[in-house]
């Protein structure tokens, strides 16, 4: 490994770093707006534990994506299933369709759904945030789940109705084991773009519900709180440790 | 039996994406060629004049801002990222998980606490300016904010770990024997680089560039907190015209530009894709 | 479909972390062989005769020590556990919507306003008082606001601040509900000559709180206060790329009409298209365009000089006393921002307690000198310290009131203003 490599790669990481361990050392800092050092302190930190809209927002980010992770699932494994098993007319514009939903910009799916929900006159909150987080993680959850059903051996479904299995049975006691590992990839993977979500959000949440991402912006937007700094120094160290705890419990297996 | 669960499966996916997905873009559609109301939302007035609007050079110069910008961001995501995620692949098989695990924590934290921290950084009075008065290069605090180049960095700093983790997946997967092989036919670093490792770990240089490329276009909130409140990205624009100045009919119209737009981008690609899946089978002949 | 190579890839990169880099996320167990239902172990002799008691098509009905799939674990953050374990999840799901569901009936109400009022300790006491929550949503425009209440059709919030205009706009499409006076003791100490204005007469369905003007601040560590004194100096080369302005379409073409001398309210399309192009020629001046949050930027160094609401400035100066705010020659902008309730908030009765609370004088003397802006409450004003009634940024002069115009509602020409101001923005 040359000098020339590993210097390469510490810029890399300091780039990727540097702003975030700025934030975690300014939010330990008194002086109000944040610019020189004044002297170490706690109280962002306390009042951001006071703020009962702070913890109810991160509550009802993490209820959202947790109920739409798993509605996507459910939709999106049962959905992959009908297009890797059966033959029928319209499988290809499905298919399509779901293409579409999985290379569209976040914005541009927000714009429709929202024209949507006010056409049909729904009320803004949190049903249309959990519909449009189901809506855009769908096609995660069913090209992965589809993705590992193609790599199967069609014959083994043939088998278990050969011995006398039912379509349901079938399905239940025979694909759904197989695609398991699949299925939880997805659910993983759209818990995290549920959570990160900003664009969908903005357009089709309600006053009623509030999302933590939504309330980080609009702080962010109100110029440099120090309760700011705090939340994001907490909300790094809270992925930091998710990371790296995987990880560790991993390696001990 | 059967047919019970197969109708019912094919039906509950078909439901759930024509109500969700193609009956919205449907209305987006149709809206686009309606007119605006003042204190409604739609006017029933048919016609094309929000396109025409569309066709004015400022309208134009947006659309083309935004996919020079994601074009740009894609560039240097991919310029900063493949040496890394190379480099990454090179080293102690001991390290690298830990490395991993760093690339992938930034990826894990929320975009906008990301975004907050550049914006800290690149203030007036931040980090940066403090550091380059403390050198002594410069006197006064250079106006680093609120420039296209903030969002630039803004948008490689979000998007970088999305282009370093698929090369680095790529780059994992390439049989060094290739390379060597090559080697010892006589190709120089420069042509094994060119004819041998590109060309193996083009897919995942592809799809960095569809994971850096997509968001790019539409992550308004970036360009909003370090551009300020300019409207130089299509996601603002489009932001604006149906939160502010509520002019429906023609962000519909925007909305479908940017989608005929993409659509001629992922045709391109999936072209480009056979055509090169074609040349290696031709040459392989 | 090339996006399936996609899938495959964004399936590895997101289970990376959890170093099942190839993509599974089972990991066969070596140790055990035994069927999980029966625990019969098909290696030993004396268990292969047992009927097994599950149906022959079922995976690993066979030998359990089999690769088919059935004897995996799933392997994810905790490791080695199987699936029945989920069946814990739901319970904790249901709990959690009965916590939300009970969450709901918390007496709360929803204020919406512009960011500069926000007045943590005004609200902490509303609090303290009553136990009734306050979350404050903040807007950057009067556009928007009324976007976001469109949206909403006239719910979701319990009260909104929108200024003279647009009360007009929307008390006659019928987005407001009417106030109940009676249930507002404390009325009677607003100042009568702000009362009864006529977009809406009578005050039925608004109640003032905060009057102010917009004109021009300036930090004069950096520029001379005699360089910028009229609305027509911010054109001015030397400030190539310093201004701040606000991001409220009104408020900026006001400043154009000014220096072309036309009315601030004007709705022929001739004038507002010569405002626009003068104000191109404003725009290589402009750093960026803000209402939210342009005390900070001033006081963080962002901006030098600009267009901004004299609480601002008047909260600046506190920070930084080289700061000065003027009043321009040309006349400057006034404005007032009256509390409403739309016309289906959940909680007009709570609403109106916050309304009977801010009309207090002690409490309209707090939120005027912590905001900047002056106070429509006579009761209120006669508790002003002496600094800051004769603080002529809080409270300007009568001359210059004199010179000064208020902003009304322009009607249908408002899609032209829109228009202009989203070239403006785009360029």
């Amino acid at each position: 490994m040359t000098k020339l490599k590993s210097t390469y790669l510490a810029l890399i990481f300091g780039f990727l770093y540097l702003p975030m361990a700025v934030l975690v050392l300014f939010s330990f800092n008194s002086s109000k707006y944040g610019l020189r050092w004044e002297s170490y302190t706690l109280e962002w930190y306390r009042s951001l534990a006071t703020d009962e809209t702070l913890v109810w927002a991160a509550f009802n980010t993490l209820l959202v994506a947790t109920l739409a992770a798993s509605l996507a699932c459910v939709v999106g494994t049962l959905g992959a299933i009908g297009i890797f098993r059966y033959r029928f007319k319209g499988r290809a514009v499905l298919q399509g369709l779901l293409s579409v939903t999985l290379m569209s910009p976040d914005i541009v799916m927000a714009v429709s759904l929202l024209v949507l929900f006010i056409a049909l006159h729904v009320k803004l909150g949190f049903l249309t945030l959990l519909l449009s987080h189901t809506t855009f993680c769908l096609p995660f959850v069913t090209m992965t789940v589809l993705s590992r059903l193609e790599g199967f051996d069609p014959h083994l479904i043939e088998a278990a109705e050969d011995l006398g299995a039912d379509e349901w049975q079938a399905m239940r006691q025979v694909v759904l084991p197989l695609a398991m590992p699949a299925i939880l990839a997805g659910w993983l993977l759209s818990f995290t773009i549920s959570l990160d979500d900003v664009v969908v959000s903005f357009f089709v949440t309600g006053p009623e519900f509030e999302v933590l991402p939504l309330k980080i912006y609009s702080m962010v937007r109100l110029g440099v709180k120090p309760e700011v700094n705090a939340l994001a120094s907490l909300m790094f160290a809270v992925s930091l440790l998710v990371v790296s705890s995987a990880q560790c419990l991993l390696q001990r297996k | 039996m059967a047919n019970y669960f197969k109708t019912s499966v094919i039906l509950l996916l078909s439901f759930w994406l024509a109500v969700f997905v193609l009956v919205p873009n449907l209305l987006v559609l149709a809206a686009s060629f309606l007119g605006r109301d003042e204190s409604g939302f739609i006017n029933w007035s048919f016609g094309f004049d929000n396109y025409l609007r569309l066709f004015d050079p400022i309208y134009l110069r947006v659309f083309g801002h935004s996919l020079g910008l994601a074009l740009m961001t894609t560039l240097t995501c991919l310029g900063l990222g493949y040496p890394f995620a190379y480099f990454l692949a090179q080293f102690r098989t001991s390290l690298r998980p830990v490395l991993l695990t760093l690339v992938v924590v930034p990826f894990w934290t929320n975009s906008l606490v990301r975004t907050y921290a550049i914006r800290s950084l690149l203030a007036a009075k931040g980090l940066v300016n403090n550091a380059l008065i403390a050198i002594g290069l410069i006197d006064e605090p250079v106006r680093l904010l609120y420039t296209r180049s903030a969002v630039l960095i803004g948008m490689v700093y979000i998007l970088l770990p999305f282009m370093i983790l698929p090369l680095y997946s790529a780059i994992e997967k390439l049989d060094r024997r290739f390379v060597e092989a090559a080697a010892d036919l006589g190709a120089g670093r420069l042509r094994r680089f060119w004819h041998v490792t590109l060309p193996l770990t083009l897919p995942g240089v592809i799809a960095g560039s569809v994971l850096v490329f997509m968001p790019a276009l539409g992550l308004f909130y970036i360009a909003d907190v370090l551009g300020g409140s300019r409207n130089l990205l299509v996601g603002n624009f489009l932001k604006d015209q149906f939160l502010d100045a509520r002019d429906w009919p023609f962000g519909a119209a925007a909305s479908m530009v940017l989608i005929g737009l993409l659509f001629l981008f992922l045709s391109a690609y999936a072209y480009s894709l056979k055509r090169f899946a074609a040349k290696d089978d031709r040459q392989a002949q | 479909m090339f996006v399936a190579a996609e899938m495959r890839q964004f399936q590895q990169i997101f289970t990376r972390p959890f170093g099942l880099a190839k993509g599974s996320l089972c990991k066969r167990v070596e140790r055990e062989c035994k069927d999980r239902h029966t625990g019969m172990d098909c290696r030993y002799p004396e268990h292969r005769e047992v009927n097994l008691g599950h149906p022959p098509w079922r995976l690993g009905s066979g030998n359990p020590c089999r690769d088919d799939g059935q004897n995996l674990k799933l392997t994810t953050l905790t490791g080695g556990i199987d699936l029945r374990w989920f069946r814990l999840i739901a319970p904790l799901l249901i709990l959690s919507l009965c916590c939300t569901i009970v969450h709901g009936k918390e007496q709360e109400i929803r204020l919406f306003g512009w960011s500069d009022y926000l007045v943590q300790e005004v609200l902490d006491r509303f609090t303290l008082e009553t136990g009734i929550r306050v979350i404050y949503t903040t807007y950057e425009s009067n556009e928007s606001m009324y976007a976001k209440l469109k949206l909403l059709d006239g719910g979701g919030y319990d009260l909104a601040i929108p200024s003279t205009y647009f009360i007009d706009k929307m008390r006659k499409e019928g987005m407001l509900q009417p106030i109940d006076k009676d249930k507002l003791p404390h009325y009677k100490n607003l100042d009568p000559r702000q009362l009864d204005k006529p977009f809406d007469p009578g005050n039925h369905y608004s109640i003032p709180y905060l009057w102010g003007t917009t004109g021009i601040g300036v930090y004069t560590a950096k520029f001379e206060l005699r360089t910028i004194q009229t609305w027509a100096d911010l054109w001015k080369p030397m400030f190539l790329g310093r201004l701040l302005l606000p991001n409220d379409m009104r408020e900026v073409f006001h400043v154009a009409f000014r220096v072309l001398g036309f009315s601030g309210n004007t709705t022929d399309p001739a004038q507002i298209r010569s405002a626009y192009a003068l104000l191109k020629k404003l725009l290589p001046n402009v750093r960026l365009f803000n209402s939210d949050a342009a005390d900070v930027l001033f006081v963080t160094g962002e901006a030098d000089a600009g267009v901004i609401w004299n609480g601002a400035a008047h909260r600046i100066q506190r920070e930084e006393p080289a700061f000065r705010y003027v009043y321009p020659a040309e006349g400057v902008i006034i404005w007032m921002d009256s509390l409403v309730i739309p016309k289906n908030a959940p909680h007009a009765e709570l609403a109106h307690r916050l309304i009977d609370f801010l009309l207090r004088p002690d409490i309209a003397k707090l939120s005027s000198e912590k905001v900047g802006s002056a106070t429509p409450n006579a009761e209120a004003v006669k508790l002003l310290s002496p600094e800051l009634r004769n603080d002529t940024t809080v409270y300007p002069s009568d001359e210059v009131l004199a010179k000064g115009e208020y902003q009304t509602d322009i009607g249908a020409s408002i899609t032209i203003y829109t228009e202009y101001w989203e070239k403006l923005k785009a360029e």
